[in-house]
């Protein structure tokens, strides 16, 4: 894909996606807003499961400590929300930082480990500080706009999700990018060829934190109210499946996955505890039937028809 | 001038002694050989010149600065290129992509732009210039090496060492093998340092050979002096 390509596809999309506003009810736009949440946090963590070969499950604990960051400097500090948000997207990339360094030399399913522990942990810790957090009971937080409309809102996350899309892209589509696949096709012989393999999967790990804790922080302050529910193992999880279900490695593959598994999930949500049990098994069929996600089985439809018609004309020929 | 140098160097895997206080040099501009029978401990000493491994006890010296014990992806920046016995390609790559993760990596390389024109002619200089768009998991066994040799030259190194890029050619592709790793010593200025187990073409290439055995330097000499070394047959063929 070319940059030009890039920009004008996106653009589009987003201007066609900030007319929803006019026709849909309050309902449907919830739904969109949680859709782009999704989206940021599916799209990010493809960077590091799809691009450099690292499973993180502490993707949505650092959306928690950006949610969390913003929502205590804003209810106890009466801190500008939109400062709040800045400053917890910085501390998460600071603590992915700081982690990526600790851990990030043990790699493959020694990082998983590691970040499914963290993960717990500061699960754990949110719950318990109870004076901080109020724990369960949620930390009722201020809104990012003064009157709160759910339009403003999804134009708010339209522009989040836009933002990490496009820091997502000049990142994979660039130097780094390549470097990125290279680690995750076989180190050794990135490092045979001059690849700091260490310093790109350090470097990957700290904007795919920085990115959840933005998009966290946003979301918290959509919901007003923040619940341990963010960093959960269900919403890492959820996050999981997105990716995975949409395809993994592919740049397209998150947004569709998370779009389509969270409107999915609304209309199945009647279903109760049950809903669970479709989830389970829509991911059991993509991972059986389509390994490479939504996104590769699109591409192996269009290639194959490519082929079929170039067949056809051969023959014809 | 002596480009790289090995002092005494010794490496162990467990109880396993791979290699034992071997020193050696290659002197800039030629082209030097690494023989010896299975397990004698050539690969072992290309991942230490390489940085893939840490030696336990010697020193490496490369273009007259102390290079042991740096990381795999510090050598090959500082001029240092290898390929593997077993081919690494990044699989889910392009051709081009694969080439292009050394240009864009390599301090030679990058002063001189335009990134896509020098892959694509590291592509050209070993024939895979019709498959830049392919991935790399397509290509055969022959071209994967081809495509190994295409990286290593495209991080513009003084040292290209190469780990047995000759096995699965015919009679005929070794002669053309053989002349186009003399073309690039010759027009790339590149010294080369070569483990092979295709006696022809080394004898016709070498300048100088070093033969290892079990881990140990047996000798060091010139094709003809090698081959008529009674060591070194007793080597390769036992008592």
């Amino acid at each position: 894909m070319t940059d030009r390509r890039f920009f004008v596809i996106l653009f589009v999309a987003v201007g066609l996606l900030s007319l929803l506003p006019l026709g849909l009810g309050v309902y449907h736009l919830h739904v969109m807003i949680v859709s782009l949440f999704y989206v940021m946090m599916a799209s990010s963590w493809n960077l590091l499961a799809g691009y450099t070969g690292q499973v993180s499950f502490a993707h949505a604990a650092f959306a928690g400590i950006g949610a969390y960051t913003s929502g205590i400097l804003a209810a106890k500090f009466g801190l500008n929300p939109w400062i709040g948000v800045f400053i917890g997207t910085i501390l998460a990339a600071l603590i992915g930082l700081g982690m990526g360094i600790l851990c990030l030399r043990m790699g493959g399913i020694y990082l998983s480990l590691t970040t499914l522990g963290f993960s717990e942990i500061l699960r754990i810790v949110i719950t318990n500080e109870y004076e901080i957090t109020r724990g369960t009971m949620g930390l009722q937080v201020p809104g990012l706009v003064a009157d709160y409309s759910k339009p403003a809102y999804f134009y708010i996350m339209l522009g989040g999700a836009m933002l990490t899309l496009i820091v997502l892209y000049k990142l994979i589509y660039s130097d780094i990018g390549l470097n990125f696949r290279a680690v995750q096709n076989d180190e050794r012989a990135a490092a045979s060829l001059g690849v700091d393999v260490v310093r790109m999967r350090v470097l990957a790990f700290t904007v795919s934190s920085a990115l959840a804790g933005m998009a966290g922080g946003l979301y918290g302050h959509y919901l007003l109210l923040i619940t341990p529910e963010i960093p959960s193992l269900d919403q890492q999880f959820l996050v999981l499946s997105m990716t995975v279900i949409g395809g993994m490695g592919s740049f397209l593959g998150p947004i569709i996955g998370a779009i389509s598994l969270e409107i999915f999930s609304e209309y199945i949500r009647a279903y109760g505890e049950y809903h669970v049990l479709v989830f389970g098994l829509v991911a059991l069929v993509v991972a059986r039937f389509a390994p490479n996600g939504l996104m590769g089985l699109a591409e192996h439809r269009l290639r194959g028809r490519r082929k079929a018609s170039r067949t056809v004309s051969a023959a014809a020929g | 001038m002596t480009l790289l140098e090995g002092r005494g160097l010794s490496k162990r895997f467990g109880g396993v002694t791979a290699l034992d206080q071997v020193s050696f040099s290659v002197e800039e501009g030629t082209i030097v050989a690494l023989i010896g029978p299975n397990g004698a401990g050539k690969t072992t000493l290309f991942n230490l010149v390489a940085g893939a491994l840490k030696p336990d006890a010697g020193q490496i010296l490369f273009a007259g600065e102390e290079i042991t014990g740096l990381t795999a992806n510090v050598t090959c920046r500082r001029g240092l290129a290898r390929t593997f016995q077993v081919t690494r390609p990044f699989a889910t790559m392009t051709c081009l992509e694969n080439v292009a993760v050394a240009v864009v990596n390599s301090p030679r390389s990058r002063a001189n732009g335009t990134w896509r024109l020098s892959a694509h002619e590291c592509l050209k200089a070993v024939g895979l210039g019709d498959l830049a768009h392919i991935e790399a998991r397509h290509l055969n066994v022959v071209q994967k090496k081809r495509l190994e040799i295409a990286r290593a030259l495209a991080t513009r190194p003084k040292l290209l060492m190469l780990d047995e890029v000759l096995g699965g050619l015919n009679t005929q592709e070794i002669g053309q093998a053989v002349d186009f790793i003399r073309s690039l010593r010759d027009e790339h200025h590149l010294t080369v340092f070569w483990i092979e187990h295709v006696m022809g073409a080394i004898m016709q290439a070498a300048e100088k050979i070093i033969v290892l055995d079990q881990g140990r330097r047996l000798m060091e000499g010139s094709p003809e002096e090698v081959v008529k070394d009674s060591r070194v047959i007793q080597a390769y063929l036992g008592d």
